[in-house]
Formats: structure tokens, sequence, C-alpha cells
């Protein structure tokens, strides 16, 4: 049988947008529904959103990722196109051990887009492809 | 975690669930039978199990009513019943144990999902469920199941999606069959004579037809009139193969290059039904003759023999190709419809824009192309439409060709060391006098990448390097308020002869150019123009170092005769008196952009106070830095780096204009 998270997670957050977005206000059983289906990272995740840690990478052409700012001060990077974390979480409770769907900075990502909470940020193609490949960047 | 914020509300909520939950389970063991409370109960059987990220997902049939209220043998699964996909944490999974034709009580609150495109409804939340026992056979079912371990099978969810949080409108626009600008049937049983060349000098008018009788008796003999609409370079796929060319080369000596040629000379070509082909001709080493083959061909008509087809492609499947077909739609002159003589109505009107094209190549060692240079220019060649820079910012529309003419200011070339230098980004910043002239509203300055770095021939680079140039830009792209040069622009250092102006003040720049000021719409990826106070410096980026004064070279060594003499590689000369140039990062306070910090990389037009810092600062004695701070800098030319807002911060590096 397919798969049925991806699909339900989706449009939970889809509804967490809509109810966001027409009563500026996330009820309590899409909050609990957050916590059903995505477990601790779920609690985690708001509390990137509240503090707005999460940031939003456009390059002139186009192409963005996501950064966010974990809660022991390092920055991560997600991608925009597909569910991947630069955090060692992701590397193994969803990579390795597939015991999450998503890691709470890209559950981060979905609510702060959910929200209209991203930072945004532009950059040059070298710093986003710099980022995207994870090098060393020169200047802060 | 934050005061008042949603994680505080979830940990308050979650804590308030996981109370009543436990509270619940007590309150079934305890009474030891079904809480009479039926309202809002759903009541399902597990047909299916299986398990997803920790959760456990059994695909289930909602029951009517409790089936301990009926025999075993009433317990039969109608058909008709509903479906429903219910999700157990792993929490209250362990709690349940259940298996395949367990039937389970699931009390609320629960909640229901519909997804879309799904028929099933999907049951979350369940903390609140209990596992019904058919009294009957209870006991000899624990005691079976309670030995055999149960596999469940794990579902790994795909990381390759990602979710789209907007409702994106599935219907794509398809269309149900290809509109044709000629009608095809009819045409094959046209008994016009011309339609089979028996003689080889009888031309045909039609793409289609030749397209089609591909194969035919007499095909091969068969010529067809086009009509040059455009010629452009695309990148060379295949392996070259040296082709004998049909027409006179444009250099007396038969080119042969060591270079291994990397674009292809290609043409757009219309007949006489508006019908458009994309020809590929000779492969050429570089871009530079592009210039000369455009101005000797483009408008003019040309046979076409024997050509191969190599594709039929459609709108979706070659969208640079078709924004370019949709520039020179519609035609300007009426064009024939097939299936009718010569002398009848021509439509120009109400034709639909294609929605196909052909793409076709030489075949080796054969004449096929035979341009008409001596004839007049077409009536059907579209020139390409100029438009100022300030009317091309402010048109809608998506990636949709443009053509201007505008003086280069800048380039600027990705420097990333590991991307060979022909596959490099390169940046033109551009101007021109209906930006220049007008005050607020649009930008002074529009930057143009380019994705196609074969389209930047290296005589355009090395014009451009010598001096700012005005550059006519045929065929760039725009949309999405950028301008991007991609295959099929071509640059060309001057304007074609015909071109329509379409009204635009393309008048010559008069005047220094100016740059926008920094302010706070200012981006990454732009220049401007920036001037403040100094407030800080960044001491360790302090740095100067000789340039040969002949050359500009930056890298000179130590000679190796004498030691004390430097030495230029690129003249391999001794240089007798280098040219020192300084580099240092400062921080300034910009009253344009006063909540950001200004970091600029000044190196050229150093003030003598930045002057005086730099060599202190170089020198082993230490001074006070105070000295420099509050001196005024500006009007500095700058590219822009990088613009943050966590810190708010902007980083310039100090520019020359060609």
């Amino acid at each position: 049988m397919d798969s049925t998270l991806p699909a339900v997670a989706e449009e939970l957050l889809k509804e967490i947008k809509k109810a966001f977005q027409e009563t500026s206000h996330i009820p309590d059983d899409l909050l609990l529904g957050l916590k059903f289906i995505f477990g601790p990272s779920a609690v985690s995740a708001l509390d990137l959103v509240d503090h707005r840690s999460v940031t939003q990478v456009m390059s002139p052409s186009g192409r963005t990722a996501y950064q966010v700012l974990g809660s022991s001060g390092k920055l991560y990077t997600c991608y925009s196109s597909c569910h991947f974390c630069t955090c060692p979480a992701f590397g193994f409770a969803v990579l390795q051990k597939s015991e999450s769907l998503l890691c709470k900075h890209i559950l981060a990502v979905y609510l702060s887009q959910a929200m209209g909470a991203c930072q945004k940020l532009s950059v040059s193609e070298e710093q986003l492809t710099s980022i995207l490949l994870a090098e060393e960047e020169d200047e802060g | 975690l934050c005061r008042g914020g949603l994680a505080e509300r979830l940990c308050r909520l979650q804590n308030r669930e996981r109370a009543a939950v436990s509270f619940w389970r007590h309150q079934c063991i305890a009474d030891a039978k079904i809480p009479s409370d039926k309202s809002g109960v759903l009541i399902v059987k597990i047909l299916e199990m299986f398990e997803e990220c920790t959760i456990q997902v059994a695909m289930c049939q909602q029951l009517e009513q409790s089936p301990a209220s009926l025999s075993s043998e009433d317990a039969v699964i109608s058909a008709g019943e509903p479906m429903l996909k219910v999700l157990f944490a792993r929490e209250t999974a362990a709690h349940l144990k259940s298996r395949p034709q367990d039937v389970i009580h699931i009390y609320p609150p629960w909640q229901k999902l519909l997804l879309k495109n799904a028929d099933v409804p999907v049951i979350m939340n369940t903390y609140f469920s209990q596992k019904v026992l058919l009294s009957e056979h209870s006991e000899t079912r624990e005691k079976t199941h309670g030995l055999t371990k149960m596999f469940i099978r794990k579902n790994i969810p795909s990381l390759a999606q990602a979710f789209r949080l907007d409702d994106v409108d599935d219907e794509l626009h398809q269309e149900s069959s290809d509109n044709q600008v000629a009608c095809a049937p009819e045409v094959h049983n046209n008994c016009d004579s011309k339609q089979y060349p028996i003689a080889q000098s009888a031309v045909n008018d039609s793409l289609l037809e030749m397209v089609e009788s591909q194969g035919a008796v007499g095909w091969r003999e068969a010529r067809v009139q086009v009509v040059i609409q455009r010629v452009y370079c695309l990148p060379a796929r295949e392996g070259y193969r040296s082709h004998v060319q049909g027409n006179k080369p444009l250099c007396a000596t038969p080119i042969i290059n060591s270079d291994p040629p990397n674009v292809r000379l290609c043409l757009l070509v219309q007949d006489a039904y508006g019908m458009f082909s994309e020809v590929q001709l000779q492969f050429l080493s570089c871009a530079d003759d592009i210039e000369e083959y455009c101005r000797r061909w483009e408008g003019k008509f040309c046979c076409l023999a024997g050509m191969k087809i190599l594709q039929r492609t459609t709108r979706g499947r070659a969208l640079g190709l078709f924004s370019l077909i949709d520039s020179l739609w519609p035609p300007v002159v009426p064009v024939k419809v097939p299936g009718q003589s010569q002398d009848s109505e021509m439509m120009t009107t109400n034709l639909p824009p294609p929605s196909f094209c052909y793409i076709l190549t030489v075949q080796s060692g054969e004449i096929h192309v035979e341009v008409d240079e001596e004839e007049q220019i077409s009536n059907l060649y579209q020139p390409p439409a100029v438009h100022g820079l300030k009317e091309i910012l402010q048109m809608d529309g998506c990636n949709e060709r443009r053509s201007f003419w505008a003086q280069v200011l800048y380039l600027r070339v990705q420097t990333k060391h590991s991307v060979p230098i022909n596959q490099r980004e390169i940046c033109l910043f551009v101007t021109d006098s209906t930006l220049q002239n007008v005050v607020h509203i649009t930008p002074k300055v529009v930057a143009v990448s380019v994705t196609a770095s074969y389209v930047l021939s290296t005589e355009v680079t090395e014009a451009l390097s010598v001096a700012s140039r005005l550059v006519f830009f045929k065929d760039a792209l725009w949309g999405n308020g950028r301008i991007i040069c991609v295959e099929r622009t071509v640059l060309l250092l001057q304007k074609p002869l015909l071109c329509s102006a379409a009204g635009a003040d393309l008048s010559e720049l008069t005047g220094p150019v100016r740059l926008d000021e920094l302010d706070s719409t200012t981006q990454a990826n732009s220049i401007c123009a920036v001037r403040g106070t100094v407030v800080g410096v960044n001491e360790s980026t302090a740095f100067s170092w000789p340039t040969c004064d002949r050359c500009g070279n930056g890298k000179l060594e130590l000679c190796p005769q004498d030691r004390g003499l430097l030495y230029c590689n690129q003249c391999s000369a001794v240089v007798i008196s280098p040219v020192l140039k300084m580099q240092l990062e400062v921080f300034l306070s910009c009253p344009s952009r006063s909540e950001s910090m200004v970091k600029v990389k000044v190196w050229h037009e150093v003030s003598f106070g930045l002057f005086v810092l730099i060599n202190m600062l170089l020198s082993p004695q230490s001074y006070e830095v105070q000295s420099v701070l509050g001196k005024e800098v500006g009007l500095l030319n700058c590219y822009v780096h990088s613009v943050t807002s966590h810190p708010n911060c902007v980083g310039l590096e100090e520019i020359v204009l060609l």
C-alpha cells in the first residue's frame, strides 16, 4: 500500500495555513494534530517558529533554500524541493531509522511558511551555492 | 519556550491530553466494561495494518454497531460499509496490541481529516481507543496470539517530494489535439504538380509538406523556400562532424580549428504558411561570427533540401524556442491557407499560435541550405522590436522575448574556481537613456544575467574589457522582474540595420552615468552608489600589493636574478615602478540606509584618510584607528555582495565601472 503519512501531514499543514490566513490563529485541535503526527518534534518546531528562527534564502535566479537557527545556535540548511536537513537528528531519525517523517527544522520551515513567519534573505547565486554545498563562508 | 507562544500552548494542551488519556484508561480498567456513552464513538474493524514512522496505520471498516452485541456468526463484513484509515500513535498501538480482524472503539475527541484525491478519510488523535473483545473466543484468541509474534509491515515514506501548502490548480491546460497552422490531411491529396518536383529547380513553399513527404519518391530533390527569421547559436550536444557547407564560408580559407566546436549555428525559419522550423547547421568553435551571419542572412529567403528531421517538439517541451516563436506571432503579412489555391484569400487574423515545431538538421555531404543573400528582405520577416529598458521593466508578461540596446556599465563573473570559465554565470549591469533620464520609480541600472555563457562571445567580452560599450541584446528573456540571456539570445555590438524602434527614445546617453544610491530597497547582486561616514574599520583586512604599471597584473613575483626587483609574468619584464594597490574593509554609516550596517571593501579610489590608515595598519607600529573615524567617504560605486536581515548588514565591494 502506498504511504499515508506524507499526505496526512501535508493536509494538516494546509489546514493550519488556511486557519491562520482566515483567523490569524491556530485552533487547539490542529496543534494537537501536529503533536499526534510529528510527536515530540511538534513542540520543538513551534518553539523555533515562535523565535522566528527560519529564514528563506533566495537568489536572483529564483532558487531557494531555508536556514534554521537551531536551539544550540547552529544554523541548519533545509532544502525546498525535497525533505532534507543538515541536522544530525534528520540523519538519524529520518534517514537511518525512518522513525520520523521530518525533523523539527523541516517542520519549522513548513509552519513558518504556513504562518508567514519566515525571515527573507536575498543573496547572490554564489552565496546560495555555497550554502547548498555547505562550504565555509569567508564573510559572516 | 516563549511566553505566550505556540510551543507553550501546545505543551499545555499536550499535558492536559495526556492526563485525560491516562485517567480514561484507568477508568476502563476499573469498570471493565464498555462505557455506556455511545455518542461520537467510532466502531471500526481492522482489516490491514502497517507502520509508518512509528505511527500505526490501520485500514478499517466502520461498523454500525458493536459486534459484541451480535454473535460471532452475524459479524459478517458487508460490502457497503464505509472504509476508514485509522492512525494510532506508537504508545496507543502498544497499549491496544491490535491485530487484523480486531474491533476497536474509538472515543472522542478524535479528528477526521479528508485528503484531496483520496476516498478514504483519515482518523487521527485516537488516544481514547479500546479494543473490544468478542466474549466467546476472547480467551482462546488471547492465548494463541499472545505467543506468536506479529510482524507489521513497515512503510517508509519517500523524502523526494516536498509538501505544497498552496492549493495548486491541478487542471493543466492540455490541448486535446495539436493546433496546426496547416490542416494536415488535405495536403497530401493536393494535385498541385509542384508537390513532388521532378526538375531540381522546382521549389515548394510548405515545410509541412516536405516533412510529411519524407521518404517519398523525389523527396531528396525537393526544396522548400523559407524566410530566415532569426539566426543564433545553440550549444552543440552531439560530437562534431565535419560538414560540407552549401554556402560560401565567411572566411576565405577553410576553417580548421584546433578547438573542439561547442556551438552550432541555427536558423529559425518560417514558410509561406506561417509554419516555423528550427534548422541546425554547422558547428562553430565559438559564437564570434554570429554577428555577421545575422547581418547577412536574417530576413532573406533560403532554400532547404533533404533535411533530416531531428524531432518534432511541442510548446510544453521547448519553452525557450516557443517564447521566440511567440515573439514572431502573428505574422506581419497574410499567410497562405493550405488546401486552397494561391489566389484565394489568405488569413492572418485569428490564427492560433503554433503548438509544435519541427527541428531539422543537415545531412552530411550534401548541399542543403542556400541563402539568397542578394535578394531583398522578405515581407514576412519580423525584425526584433526594440524597446527602452524602462518600457520593458514596466511590461507585464512572463517569459517573453525582448530586444533592447543598452550601455554595459559593469560585468561580473562568478568567481568560483571549480566551475570552468565558459560555464560561469555572468552578470551584466546595463542602463540606457530611458532609465538614466527619469527620476524615481524604475531603477537606474538593471542586472542582466547571462546563463548561456556562449551567448557572450569573446568579441563582445574583449570589447567590454576595453571600455563601456553599447550592446544590442536581441531576444533576451523577460519575466518575473528579470532579464536573462538564454539560448537563442544574441548579443551584438552593432545595432542591426533593420529593427523597429517602437517609438522608444533611444538617444545616446548624455553626461556621466548615475547609479541608484544605496537605500532600503537595495538587494544583493546589484550595483549602487554609496556615501557615508566611516564608523569602523576591519583592521585585519588591510592589504596592499604591488601591480604592474603596464598591464595591471596583481600577481607579481620576485625576479629570479635579482631578488630586490619585481617581475611580471604577463609582460615578461621587470617592473621598475609598480603601482601600489590597497584594500581595506570599512564600516560606514549611510544616511540613505540608516538601519543597516554597511560594510564596504574599498580598494580603488581610496581617500587620503583611508590611505594613511592603511599604511598605518600595515606598518609595525600601532596607531589609533580613531583618526579615520568620522571621515566622509563617497560617492563610491559598489557591487552589493549580500544583504542580510539578521544581523541587518549590507556587504559591498567597491568597483570600477567600465
